[in-house]
């Protein structure tokens, strides 16, 4: 007890000491933060590790070979490019973690990333009190980026704008009957929901709504129930590994319906991998934010760039996101001008219009203020006389 | 020189940094201290149960989000202020964790660790599935917390909070330790039947272990809520069992101080991780390895050995360490067999 009493003591002890403390508040907003002569110190955080580091890591890599090039040409205004990387875990409490240290240690000027929707979400009130421009360029949740914030956009497409893409294929399709089969994590509801609503808007009833798990090493159940339900058109709210499960299982029981994917399982020489059952994807098309497929002629300069950069990496669409959302930090960095401060660089932003990068499907509009939203344009992939084809 | 290198002097050294810390550091550096406060609290409250009751349970993540989610969604729901909602949050955990001695009045050892293992796993499925009720996936952003008509906001006020609670409830784990509860404690580890021949009353000092063990993750999610703003599934899953496990095993099974160093060490340890842009789960299971390897009776033990004054009353693991460690890690915790036994 004597023990007790001496931490005690020294605790109290130093309470009074500091008595005084009224919540002095760390000064926010350095205009000029992250920049000096020579660089501008750019942030970005997500995933190291784990089963969606495909959205982290990856993209930051296309991040960099963005930022390499830029360098490579001179810099902005003279200025080089430095990322810095900051790994969230896919957590909130890594994400909040990653936007402090990024915002408060590291003193970067903007940040680029947001893998994941529930930790980038939870950062957002982070990043509205830090005042640190920020572009996403994975996370989907609508619920980020609306009702828009001043320092916040994305330049990546969200759940809505793609929920109401897949449906509307499948109506454009022919569809009387369709079915869902979903994920249950936060990336699937955060598209299920505005899904559903969107469905009750056009007075539709999904015949199936079916749950498939991340890591389901067999869908037949799943397939027996969709095959039930009579639906001609399945919207999948999966990523590509349970994605493919589920068609290949569809498939042994003779089951071949409309299959609609989403940007998940937008590398579609992948997916066609992945299912490896040849003709399984004749009926299958896919959302995809970017317009080419990494093996494409166009991307060969980025294929080498990236090469240069990280010799293990093979140009995937994940690089591709970062590349795209990149050039459009980069652009509107040039158009901050030489006297850069954080308020030029989101007027900058906020004024882009009808940006074309190298990759995205079409052009970015930010729309500010009213939307910060800049991606609007899902492109659709499907395989046509065994070739993988951009369709309308 | 001995009262330098003592306990006391760690854990004022700890704590008075701790304290100070918002005064100097910038907000990324209070933000890790304070996650160090959450894990210090969740690392004693697992080694009530497993470390000092011998009862191997995975429940304690559940536990957490339950205090987290209770807090959370009292606030949003009915709108409930936090001084009120953080209480109930606690309550509800500590009658979860209290329910979970039923199965380990007639479960031990891997038996127990399953049933505790499925009901954590249930608690995740209702927090993702019970979406009218927890929002789902998507998790949920609680209402603020205003601290009034005290002079800070919701980070200052919950950092000091979380001080005041990890202090207290190590003062609280420590005594209770030394009293008779401790010794029926690790009597019941030790051998359940010998213990009860001896009068120990088995129902209600492991229910009283599960109950200690779920008031403490029960505080920690309540201060979790406040201190992050934001409540989602993801942060309750199997890896955050993992982690209050690691902390138990890094700081030292069955010491109080032990459950200090593993909840510091383990928080700082992740840190460090992300500064050398290391995988995490890499990292931590590595040195988790080493530890089971080589130090099984946790970095208090080793500290012990070299330091004057870190003896704690009911931690002998300095003297048969090298037998009880591995017994006590399956949670079948058995002093040293006998020839005949």
């Amino acid at each position: 007890m004597r023990g007790t009493r001496h931490v005690l003591a020294a605790a109290l002890a130093s309470a009074l000491a500091v008595g005084t403390y009224s919540g002095s508040v760390t000064a926010q907003g350095e205009q000029t933060q992250g920049i000096s002569d020579t660089e501008i110190h750019i942030g970005a955080f997500g995933p190291f590790a784990g089963p969606v580091y495909l959205y982290g890591k990856l993209v930051m890599n296309g991040v960099e070979a963005v930022f390499d090039k830029a360098n490579a040409d001179g810099g902005v205004h003279g200025r080089k490019l430095v990322l810095v990387r900051e790994d969230d875990n896919c957590k909130p409490e890594g994400s909040i973690a990653a936007v402090k240290k990024l915002a408060y240690d590291e003193k970067v000027f903007a940040i680029i990333g947001g893998a994941c929707s529930n930790a980038t979400l939870a950062a957002v009130p982070e990043l509205e009190k830090a005042g640190i421009p920020m572009v996403i360029n994975s996370a989907v949740a609508d619920a980020i980026t609306d009702p828009p914030k001043p320092n916040i956009f994305s330049t990546q497409l969200t759940s809505s704008i793609e929920s109401r893409a897949q449906l509307n294929y499948a109506l454009d399709q022919g569809a009387k009957k369709i079915a869902l089969v979903r994920m249950t994590d936060a990336w699937a509801m955060a598209r299920y929901n505005p899904l559903i609503e969107y469905a009750k808007e056009k007075g539709i009833e999904f015949v199936a709504d079916v749950e498939l798990q991340i890591d389901a090493p067999d869908a037949t159940p799943q397939a027996l129930k969709l095959k039930a339900s009579g639906a001609d058109a399945i919207v999948m709210v999966l990523y590509a590994k349970p994605g493919a499960v589920m068609i290949r299982d569809a498939l042994k029981i003779g089951y071949n319906p409309i299959w609609v994917g989403q940007t998940a399982i937008n590398d579609f020489a992948a997916f066609e991998k992945q299912v490896g059952i040849p003709d399984a994807l004749k009926n299958f098309a896919t959302i995809s934010a970017v317009a080419f497929q990494p093996t494409d002629p166009e991307m060969k300069p980025w294929t080498d760039r990236l090469k240069s950069l990280f010799p293990n990496d093979e140009l995937s669409t994940f690089n591709m996101n970062g590349i795209g959302s990149a050039q459009v930090l980069v652009e509107a960095l040039k158009r901050a001008g030489k006297d850069l401060t954080r308020d030029k660089l989101l007027a900058a932003l906020g004024s882009i219009k009808d940006f074309q990068t190298d990759v995205y499907a079409g052009s970015i509009t930010c729309d500010a203020p009213r939307s910060h939203q800049c991606n609007q344009n899902p492109g659709w992939l499907a395989l046509r006389d065994g070739k993988i084809v951009r369709i309308k | 020189m001995r009262a330098l290198l003592g306990k006391k002097a760690f854990l004022v050294l700890l704590f008075g940094t701790l304290l100070l810390l918002p005064f100097g550091a910038n907000k990324y550096y209070v933000f890790a201290a304070n996650l160090v406060m959450l894990y210090i609290i969740l690392a004693l409250g697992l080694n009530l149960l497993i470390g000092f009751a011998g009862q191997l349970a995975f429940a304690n993540a559940a536990m957490y989000g339950i205090g987290a989610y209770g807090t959370g969604l009292l606030m949003k729901h009915f709108a409930l202020p936090y001084w009120l909602s953080a209480p109930a949050g606690v309550v509800i955990a500590m009658a979860a964790g209290t329910l979970l001695a039923l199965p380990a009045l007639r479960l031990s050892g891997i038996y127990l660790a399953l049933t505790t293992l499925a009901f954590a796993q249930f608690t995740f499925w209702v927090m993702t599935h019970w979406t009218s009720v927890t929002f789902g996936a998507g998790g949920f952003v609680p209402p603020p917390i205003d601290f009034a008509p005290l002079p800070i906001n919701q980070e200052q006020g919950i950092y000091y909070l979380s001080w005041v609670a990890a202090l207290l409830l190590y003062i609280v784990a420590k005594n209770a330790m030394e009293s008779p509860i401790g010794r029926a404690f690790v009597a019941i580890r030790d051998r359940d039947v010998a213990a009860q021949s001896l009068g120990v009353d088995l129902f209600r000092y492991k229910a009283l272990a599960f109950a200690m063990s779920g008031f403490y993750a029960g505080v920690a999610g309540a201060l979790y809520c406040g201190m992050l703003g934001f409540v989602g599934p993801e942060s309750f899953d199997l890896l955050q069992m993992v982690m209050h496990k690691g902390a138990v095993v890094l700081g030292g099974m069955g010491s109080v101080l032990g459950a200090v160093i593993g909840g510091t060490l383990l928080t700082v340890i992740l840190e460090l991780v992300k500064e050398f842009k290391f995988s995490i789960e890499i990292a931590f299971g590595g040195l988790l390895m080493l530890f089971v390897l080589f130090q099984p009776t946790g970095l208090v033990v080793f500290v012990k050995r070299w330091l004057p004054g870190w003896e704690e009353r009911l931690h002998h693991a300095e003297d048969d360490g090298a037998e009880r460690a591995p017994v006590a890690a399956d949670g079948e915790s058995r002093p040293q067999t006998q020839a005949g036994d």
